[in-house]
């Protein structure tokens, strides 16, 4: 059996170096560096190992850090219950949870298809070490966390020290649960499809892990540690039969399945794109266009595609539009908040830089005009010739900007709105940039996204990622925007600095659009 | 009319896959390009259409009075195996929208229910969405598309396989019928496809081009030379 899981556990090992060296591969610049025969090259490889040795060892400790730090100690204060009683409260509904979603043994993962399918490994071995090899991970990972934070929000040692092996034992129960389901009905659950019942479920012990403490209910110390010694009788049972259970083979051939498996993930995801994105086609019969050529095309593009587009903004505008209302009426009843609402709009524009961001359509917008249009447009000779490919990005900016300003109207008009009624400003001008500055930045992002599009179209025609800058584009967008959060600048200065910046940025990447849109604007090959 | 390719040449990072490609292709004729997977039909195809840039070579036009010119975009008409047809529009609409864009370069131009009669397309699925059809009907579409604008110069790619029997027979039949106007390459991997429709056999293996003369030799005595010919070239 530990031969097995050496076996396995260098599989597994060896897929992750080599998608390590795929993943820098497709770094920009890096990718023309490097070559395919790179597979082979022995630094690289160790690069490779050392990189998924560290992350095997983040899995272990770092995830459970930040699990117990983040769903339980950050959350101690907010109950009414003693800090130790909160802890083991909140511990227990979660592990309860996380045995339900986490199996491991019923997770069609990659690793189980490529070693009990295409290799053919003996199943029970492979499962069980493996398992054996989880759950020490579990034990060994929450070790250290659930000792160093139980003790210090009060916590007996022996309860921190019985928590990790609370966390396998409900595991092993579960699994046992799903094995004798499986035995019973012939059904192998999928434990990333979990259905209504098991939802449902961890709905009442998400609610009941953190409600109860807030309301004042919370279990004790004692009572965990019966319910620990209740479920570890019955767990040890559960384990054994988990070691003698013989049908594995016949289990993972049904769990297995291609739909399932993880290994098809990347095809099946482009798949899952491409339905969802037919599906936002409707056809309405009444959606006919008059115009011609290019215009109608894009005409019956926009109609066809009301949902995801003029639909979606004029939502976000109704909903920021209440939104305003009721700040209003929350500044007439509580006029105290009125200078400090105030000392908002003049100071903290950056912020909106950020919430432009949020409301912006553009992503969701080139996804559907690739999915559903340049994706087999794209193909045909003539869709990719410049006058074409410009006079159709001339139709798509309009229709873009006409789609964001309808949230950014409301906002442009609301913030000078509620700056007047919170006191209103000594320099008038004030108002004039709050409004302009918002609708620069709706401008801004609408060109941004679609320029990015047109300039970076990064799928080729099965609709997979072939360079990986336009992702590194947005990520980029977002760490600015959210970085925008921090900054505290007067309106005045901001604003102005905004509608500058906005409006070369539009001039630069529409004269890069004209330029270079004609060779960039295709599928990768 | 001549597309006369000469010496180019394409590789993939350090791997030739086309080493010095060199052939006249002339009007009239259905041109069958055979070769083992991998082989660089695609790519091939791909450097004509402009979708690669070739690394050394050139491609042009010869016309009957032997002037030469460079390929246009509306030249060439490129039908993938896999068809792409914009999913949200209906056929009617599409057809509408192609012929629209390209009215100056449709030659007898007829009405859109004219051009789906020519296709065999039904009433009914005329105002469906494209989204709706069938794969062979999407087929059907894209073929249509490129036959409308009247290319001079046809590449078919795997374009049959998608159909049934009835209609890969139609398909056939149609492009006999419009062969002697155009230049057609036709790739494919099935040897009587080819023996059955095409009037030159083309082998691309190991970078190369080679024609197959079918001179005084039987179906059975061609298929035996094809793949004699497939195979010494791979242990050259």
């Amino acid at each position: 059996m530990f031969n097995s899981f050496i076996i396995s556990f260098k599989l597994r090992n060896t897929y992750r170096v080599n998608s390590i060296i795929y993943s820098i591969k497709q770094l920009p610049l890096i990718k023309k560096i490097l070559q395919n025969s790179l597979y082979k090259n022995k630094g690289l490889k160790i690069l490779g190992n050392v990189i998924s040795i560290l992350i095997e060892i983040g899995n272990i400790f770092l995830g459970k850090f930040i699990y117990i730090l983040a769903m339980i100690v950050g959350l101690l204060g907010i109950a009414k219950t003693s800090k130790p009683d909160t802890f083991v409260h909140i511990f227990t509904f979660l592990t309860m949870i996380g045995a339900l979603l986490n199996t491991y043994m019923f997770n069609p993962s990659k690793d189980k298809y490529y070693a009990m399918v295409l290799m053919k490994m003996d199943a029970k071995k492979y499962t069980l070490s493996n398992y054996y090899y989880i759950m020490l991970k579990l034990l060994i990972g929450f070790l250290p966390f659930t000792l160093m934070f139980g003790i210090t929000s009060g916590l007996s040692p022996l309860i921190c020290f019985i928590m990790p092996i609370f966390v396998i034992t409900l595991k092993t129960l579960f699994n046992t649960y799903l094995l004798l389901d499986y035995k019973k009905t012939g059904k192998a659950r999928n434990e990333n499809l979990p259905t209504k019942i098991l939802w449902s479920l961890v709905g009442i012990f998400l609610i009941a892990g953190y409600g109860m403490p807030i309301l004042g209910i919370a279990i004790n110390q004692t009572i965990f540690l019966i319910i620990f010694l209740i479920t570890t009788i019955i767990g040890i049972f559960g384990f054994k039969y988990i070691i003698n259970f013989n049908e594995y083979k016949r289990m993972y051939k049904a769990l297995l399945t291609q739909s399932n498996v993880y290994i098809m993930q990347t095809q099946r995801n482009s798949q899952i794109l491409q339905d969802t994105s037919l599906k936002q086609i409707e056809l309405d019969n009444k959606d006919t266009s008059n115009k011609n050529g290019f215009s109608y095309f894009h005409d019956i593009f926009v109609k066809r595609h009301k949902k995801i587009l003029t639909k979606s903004a004029k939502k976000t505008a109704t909903i920021t539009l209440f939104i305003f209302i009721a700040f209003i009426a929350i500044i007439q009843l509580y006029p105290e908040i009125k200078t400090k609402t105030n000392d908002f709009t003049l100071k903290y524009l950056p912020y909106f830089v950020f919430i432009m961001y949020i409301i912006n359509r553009g992503t969701v917008v080139t996804q559907a005009m690739f999915m559903n249009c340049d994706h087999s447009m794209l193909t045909y000779r003539f869709y990719k010739t410049p006058k074409v490919i410009l006079s159709l990005f001339k139709e798509r900016l309009k229709t873009l900007i006409k789609i964001n300003l309808f949230p950014a109207i409301v906002i442009a008009i609301g913030l000078p709105l509620i700056l007047y009624l919170t006191g209103g400003t000594d320099n008038p001008i004030n108002y004039a940039i709050l409004f302009t500055s918002i609708i620069a930045m709706s401008i801004f992002f609408s060109v941004h996204y679609l320029v990015l599009y047109y300039l970076l179209q990064p799928y080729n025609i099965n609709i997979e990622m072939k360079s990986s800058t336009y992702t590194v584009a947005q990520t980029i967008t977002y760490f600015v925007c959210y970085a925008m959060l921090q900054i505290k600048m007067p309106t005045y200065i901001f604003g102005i600095s905004t509608i500058i910046f906005s409006f070369i940025y539009c001039i630069i990447s529409l004269i890069l659009v004209y330029k270079y849109a004609s060779k960039t604007f295709k599928l990768r090959i | 009319m001549k597309l006369i390719v000469k010496n180019i040449k394409k590789n993939f990072d350090k791997k030739e896959v086309l080493k010095n490609l060199n052939f006249t292709f002339e009007q009239g004729k259905i041109y069958g390009l055979l070769g083992r997977n991998g082989a660089g039909k695609t790519t091939f195809f791909n450097c004509l259409n402009e979708d690669l840039k070739i690394d050394d070579g050139e491609f042009y036009i010869e016309d009957k009075e032997n002037k030469q010119r460079k390929l246009k975009a509306e030249n060439i008409g490129y039908v993938l195996s896999t068809p792409n047809v914009p999913e949200f529009l209906t056929g009617r609409e599409f057809l509408k929208f192609f012929i629209d864009i390209n009215k100056d370069k449709i030659k007898n131009k007829k009405s859109i229910d004219e051009y789906f009669e020519f296709m065999k397309i039904e009433k009914e699925d005329r105002d469906k969405l494209l989204r709706d059809y069938s794969h062979g009907m999407k087929n059907k579409m894209q073929m249509l598309v490129n036959i409308i604008a009247d290319p001079n110069i046809l590449l078919l790619d795997e374009p049959l396989t998608s159909f049934d029997v009835v209609v890969a027979e139609e398909m056939k039949q149609m492009l006999k019928n419009i062969k002697k106007d155009h230049i057609i390459i036709f790739s494919t991997h099935i040897m009587e496809l080819a023996l059955d429709l095409c009037d030159e056999i083309v082998i691309l293996n190991n970078g190369l081009l080679e024609e197959i003369d079918k001179n005084n030799l039987n179906n059975s005595e061609i298929k035996n030379k094809i793949i004699k010919a497939l195979k010494e070239e791979t242990n050259v």
